[in-house]
């Protein structure tokens, strides 16, 4: 049985987790690691939410930095060099039993482990791979870990943080150049994207070469951005998301809204709103899961339209597509209907395989309709509105309970803290 | 109308189906509190290994996943599990293939709907469920699940625990899953008393710690929250059971 030797302070921990906490990413999904003879945890492909907090977000791992103290004096961060803020470090033994001690009573599905820079990126780096080396070969455990990536590391160190977690970030923080020399000075372009694409050939290799055992990151990495602290259009931050996507085979790209926390002459004083945040989630989606370029979505200097969902907004622009026959659109086109999901879309592909679907039968297969209902027919039949003007206002009624929604989710008060990345 | 009655396991169910099978109008069901109406036959049915095995061999026949989703199926609370069940079982046998993703079938769409309600929280409780620490150093869960799910949640513990020993004990049906390191049993259990070890009041009070500091107060949807994890399964949860 294993033993406590060093539980840590609930000071430290509640100053290490709200400081991690603005971090959007908290997914387990994607690895498959199998458990050790003798040890604890595993992989479980599809990722497990072990608690929702009140915020309706959910609790997978346990979201911590090593230390907040930080050498850096990014002008967004709430963790900065200049900040007056309480400050805390946890050494490896700490961290290691604190995830085993939550693991085992199934708190937790694993760590997300991040630092701020202390001392030096090495040294920080250097102390983030002791520490999930011990976890790994001390203590046994083989449940999911998502590491942090520190720029300007050293390469060989992060390689071999590399080869024993699931999944990494580095953290492109905003969407351009010009921005991170003004807002993250000590961070360049190249610190960031550099990494990222060494760790991208070192996956793609153990691709090619059928690795199967001790393959590098198997649930790939993942990158964050903050949107709305300097002026790029969602237009540009697509594009980028595109690139990182198709360049760098990123499993996701979050993006976190800026609100005006921390003061200064560098950034804006109002908020860029969650409505923001949540269009460019969607975006996100059409051009991961149903087949869009960002050149169909958003021109590239252009925002994505408030009002209608950006599928919505795209249908609305190419009305001359549509009405779709539901009984013999190929999947790609029922992907392209508002209102129908990739599941829905699915659902109708498999079930007209065996008879002609109609109004009812749609309706029963507990697909949307609201929106969908303007584009499609069933056998021949439309079911919408032959007035732009009447499709128009109704999609508009059918996403005000979305958006509504969303914006009680996100309820943005004045002093909402921001959903900033607070560290590297 | 003949109203077949089952002690609720798959084997009777299967012997109810083979008996049922020819009847135009007839109802399967484990339910004891079911309202009948007048003019309805009750009918006790016993399991009886050759007609099960019959009945299970011409389900695979048609469709070799089936069986194991009908088996899934028959874990539900849902009081009328055994009808749709039935209904499936009839509609598979008269088309003589998978039905699965005839999804224009109002049968297939009930079926789905209760194999995913059970499978939902199957995957809902392997997050939920909390296990504490004993002086001796097993851990225990106690929990109440909706479905019968004790038994498909022990694989899953039972690999990543793989050192561990543990119990995991639905309390409403008094049965527990037992594993010792090595394999695991499902056995009775009443009530259980519990010796905790000396650390475990300190790590429940470090993760209600790490909950409170996890989340962003300012921006509260408790909607959402309760959505995804619903209020009945708060009880044995260390963060939750005092809300």
């Amino acid at each position: 049985m294993f033993k406590v030797s060093a539980m840590i302070e609930e000071d430290k921990l509640e100053i290490l987790t709200e400081s991690a906490k603005y971090d959007v990413s908290c997914s387990s999904s994607g690895s498959r690691r199998a458990n050790r003879p003798g040890g604890i945890g595993n992989g479980s492909g599809s990722g497990i939410c072990h608690s929702f907090t009140p915020d309706g977000r959910c609790i997978s791992l346990l979201k911590i930095l090593m230390s907040n103290e930080c050498i850096y004096d990014c002008e967004y961060c709430p963790n900065r060099r200049s900040a007056d803020v309480r400050r805390a470090r946890l050494t490896p033994d700490e961290i290691c039993e604190l995830v085993i001690s939550f693991y085992k009573r199934n708190y937790i599905e694993g760590l997300f482990l991040s630092s701020a820079v202390f001392e030096s990126p090495d040294k920080t780096m250097e102390l983030l791979t002791q520490t999930v080396l011990k976890l790994r070969k001390v203590y046994n455990f083989n449940g999911y870990i998502h590491l942090k990536g520190i720029p300007h590391a050293d390469g060989a160190t992060v390689m071999k943080a590399a080869r024993l977690v699931d999944r990494m970030s580095y953290n492109v923080e905003l969407p351009s150049e010009k921005s991170l020399k003004l807002l993250a000075p000590q961070k360049t372009k190249q610190s960031l994207l550099l990494p990222m694409k060494s760790l991208y050939n070192a996956i793609e290799y153990d691709k090619q070469n059928k690795v199967r055992r001790g393959r590098v990151l198997p649930a790939g990495q993942t990158t964050q951005m903050i949107i709305g602290a300097s002026p790029e259009k969602d237009g540009q931050i697509l594009k980028l998301t595109e690139a990182l996507y198709r360049n760098m085979s990123l499993k996701r790209v979050y993006y976190s809204s800026y609100s005006p926390v921390v003061k200064s002459d560098k950034l804006p004083s109002v908020g860029a709103g969650l409505l923001r945040e949540h269009r460019l989630y969607q975006a996100d989606w059409l051009i991961r899961f149903y087949g869009f370029d960002v050149d169909e979505i958003c021109g590239e200097d252009e925002n994505l339209p408030q009002e209608y969902d950006p599928k919505c907004a795209w249908a609305l622009r190419n009305m001359h597509l549509f009405p779709v026959e539901i009984n013999t659109a190929p999947l790609e086109t029922l992907l392209r209907v508002p209102g129908i999901g990739a599941k829905s879309a699915y659902k109708i592909t498999e079930a007209r395989r065996f008879c002609a679907l109609d109004f009812d039968n749609l309706a029963k297969m507990r697909i949307v309709l609201k929106r969908a209902k303007h584009f499609i027919t069933c056998k021949g039949k439309f079911y919408g509105s032959d007035s732009f003007a009447q499709v128009k206002t109704s999609l508009l009624l059918a996403g005000s309970s979305e958006v509504s929604e969303q914006l009680t989710m996100f309820s943005d008060t004045p002093t909402a803290l921001s959903a900033l990345t607070g560290e590297v | 109308m003949k109203i077949f009655i089952t002690d609720g396991s798959p084997a009777a169910f299967f012997t109810a189906v083979f008996d049922a099978f020819k009847e135009k109008e007839c109802a399967i069901t484990s339910d004891d509190k079911l309202q009948l109406s007048f003019d309805s036959e009750v009918i006790r049915v016993n399991a009886d290994e050759e007609k099960c095995a019959r009945v299970r061999k011409g389900i695979s026949a048609y469709d070799r996943y089936a069986e194991e989703e009908i088996l899934l199926a028959l874990r539900s609370c849902d009081p009328m599990k055994e009808r749709t069940a039935f209904e499936y079982i009839r509609k598979l046998m008269l088309f003589k293939s998978p039905i699965k993703k005839r999804l224009s079938l109002p049968e297939v769409i009930e079926f789905n709907d209760l194999v995913y309600k059970v499978t939902g929280e199957i995957h809902r409780l392997k997050g939920f469920l909390r296990f504490m620490e004993s002086k001796s150093g097993a851990l225990y869960a106690p929990y109440s699940p909706d479905n019968d799910i004790t038994e498909l949640l022990m694989p899953h513990f039972a690999e990543r625990l793989k050192a561990e020993k543990f119990v995991i004990h639905d309390v409403k049906r008094k049965i527990a899953g037992m594993y010792d390191g090595r394999e695991w049993i499902m056995g009775y259990a009443g009530e259980a008393e519990i010796y905790l070890s000396e650390y475990e009041r300190a790590f429940e009070n470090l993760w209600k710690k790490y909950y409170k500091s996890v989340n962003i107060e300012e921006r509260p949807h408790i909607k959402q929250m309760k959505g995804y994890m619903p209020v009945r399964y708060w009880k044995y949860m260390p963060e939750k059971k005092d809300d």
